[in-house]
């Protein structure tokens, strides 16, 4: 391997053997030509047979991983706008659902409410009758109690009257007395 | 003359042979890359194809240096 | 390596400004073959040519041997090399027929570029390209291209088409023909070959010089002393040369498949 790429130690003590001469250059040395041949020869068999059709087997299948990607994509995007579709509605029937029982609770609320303020007032009503009644009562009751006590009184009264002398402190303390009873009943 | 003598004599005048052959294609090369930077700079977006072009008038405009070098080689 | 031992041979750094050897060819030519099959000679040039093959199928077969949807990032740089000489060159020039011709232009500008890149790789540094035999076998190939697919084409037509040009002033058609004949047949492809061996000469001839000069100057420093400080400029012009020929190897190795693929677009279209 060496002596490959540094072979030519010898070459400079080597003598030219003839005249050299410009145009040598120009010619193509045959073995050159021959290798030179084979190498072409072999890297046009390699780009043609398999390097192209490599390549454009990797550009098909980017191209089919990309379509694929795309659609797939769509697919997804469709998939999610349905779904979204259907949360919207969902969410609009919810609310008129809410709507709705809300309006229904209001009615309801609203009629237990007058329902409520009725009977309390009726009972509010009676309450005043009954008050309004026993007050009536009681005032009868003791209208007619006053009455027997004055009968009663009149009578003790009459009675004193009638067994003492009646004089005037007499008859003042008499009806002071009295007057003090019925301060006292009431 | 000896034979040395008339040899290098030769070899001197196949260079400015190959010399004066280069001026042409010197001036036209420089006309072609000149041209060619106007036409890029006045239409940027045609650099590609402007450049492509500079090439092939570059290797066209160089043949005749070519020739005179080949020439220089054969003398 | 070998150059050097040959440039410095003939060459006195106590009397010379700068070392060349008594003979160009001596530079490009091996004429000590390492082993011989009958007339064939094994010799460093043919070795760097089966070389360059290697190169170039490893460079595939590397890039290439899985299908995969995300390529790795030596994947992507073969990919857009591929796809580089398909679409820019191959349909940017031809057309849609351009198709036919990728497999050809891909194998020549891949090889080309390898045994260009050969001039500036370290340890090998010899262009061979700056033989004769690749560009003129490769050229010769492109003509016989051009022309067959000319003649396949579009008949004795694509001859009389070249000499007797119909969009020429009559008086002007036989000299116009006579040129067009002789740029079309002879210096089509005489220019093809020599405009990629003149520059690789040219390159591996400047880089030789100017690199070994160098060398030569400032290693022999205990020799000549102070005149060893010729070598410098000498060393620095090389290194700039240097990586002046690495843009020269890939833009010759495009500019041949380029000019390949617009002499068979001429033929396929001839009325451009």
């Amino acid at each position: 391997m060496l002596q490959l790429l540094v072979p030519a130690l010898v070459l400079a003590a080597e003598e030219a053997a003839e005249e050299p001469s410009g145009i040598d250059l120009l010619i193509p040395e045959t073995s050159e030509l021959i290798a030179g041949i084979i190498a072409f020869a072999i890297i046009f068999f390699v780009v043609w047979k398999w390097a192209l059709p490599a390549i454009n087997r990797t550009l098909e299948a980017r191209q089919a991983a990309i379509t694929g990607q795309v659609a797939e994509a769509e697919k997804t995007k469709a998939e999610a706008e349905s779904l979204l579709e259907d949360y919207k509605q969902q969410l609009s029937e919810a609310r008129s659902k809410a709507d709705s029982i809300v309006d229904e609770a209001k009615a309801t609320a609203e009629a237990v409410r007058g329902d409520i303020v009725a009977k309390a007032e009726a009972h509010a009503a009676e309450i005043t009758q009954k008050a309004r009644a026993e007050a009536q009562a009681e005032k009868a009751r003791a209208a007619a109690s006053i009455r027997d006590e004055i009968s009663a009184l009149s009578v003790e009264i009459a009675q004193k009257a009638t067994a003492g002398a009646i004089d005037a402190t007499a008859h003042r303390a008499l009806v002071d007395q009295f007057l003090q009873e019925l301060g006292e009943m009431e | 003359m000896t034979p040395e003598a008339a040899d290098a004599l030769k070899g001197a005048i196949a260079l400015v042979g190959y010399g004066l052959a280069a001026v042409g294609p010197g001036i036209g090369i420089g006309i072609v890359v000149g041209n060619a930077i106007q036409a890029m700079a006045r239409q940027p977006e045609m650099a590609g194809q402007s450049r492509t072009t500079m090439f092939l008038g570059i290797a066209f405009t160089e043949a005749l240096a070519l020739i005179g070098f080949v020439l220089f080689f054969i003398a | 390596m070998e150059q050097l031992i040959l440039a410095s041979g003939a060459c006195d750094p106590a009397a010379d400004i700068i070392c060349k050897p008594e003979n160009v060819n001596e530079l490009f030519e091996f004429t000590h073959p390492l082993f011989s099959i009958g007339p064939f000679d094994f010799t460093r040039t043919v070795f760097l040519t089966f070389l360059a093959m290697v190169i170039v199928l490893a460079f595939l077969y590397f890039g290439l041997r899985k299908t995969r949807v995300v390529p790795s990032r030596f994947g992507v740089l073969v990919e857009s090399a591929v796809g580089f000489v398909r679409d820019d060159i191959a349909k940017g020039v031809i057309g849609p027929e351009g198709g036919r011709y990728v497999p050809y232009l891909l194998a020549m500008f891949l090889f080309l570029l390898v045994a260009n890149l050969f001039e500036v790789t370290p340890g090998i540094n010899f262009p061979i390209t700056s033989r004769m035999a690749i560009p003129v076998f490769l050229s010769l190939l492109t003509w016989v291209i051009f022309v067959v697919v000319g003649f396949f084409k579009n008949g004795f037509r694509y001859v009389l088409d070249i000499i007797w040009p119909k969009s020429v002033p009559i008086g002007l058609r036989w000299l116009v023909g006579i040129i067009e004949l002789v740029s079309t047949f002879l210096l089509r492809p005489l220019t093809l070959a020599v405009r990629l061996f003149a520059n690789m000469v040219a390159g591996h001839l400047m880089l030789t010089l100017l690199l070994v000069s160098g060398w030569v100057f400032m290693s022999s420093v205990g020799d000549i002393g102070a005149r060893s400080i010729i070598g410098l400029p000498w060393f620095v012009f090389g290194l700039g040369i240097y990586l002046f020929e690495i843009v020269v190897a890939v833009l010759q190795a495009y500019i041949f498949t380029l000019l390949s693929a617009v002499y068979i677009q001429s033929s396929v279209h001839p009325e451009h």
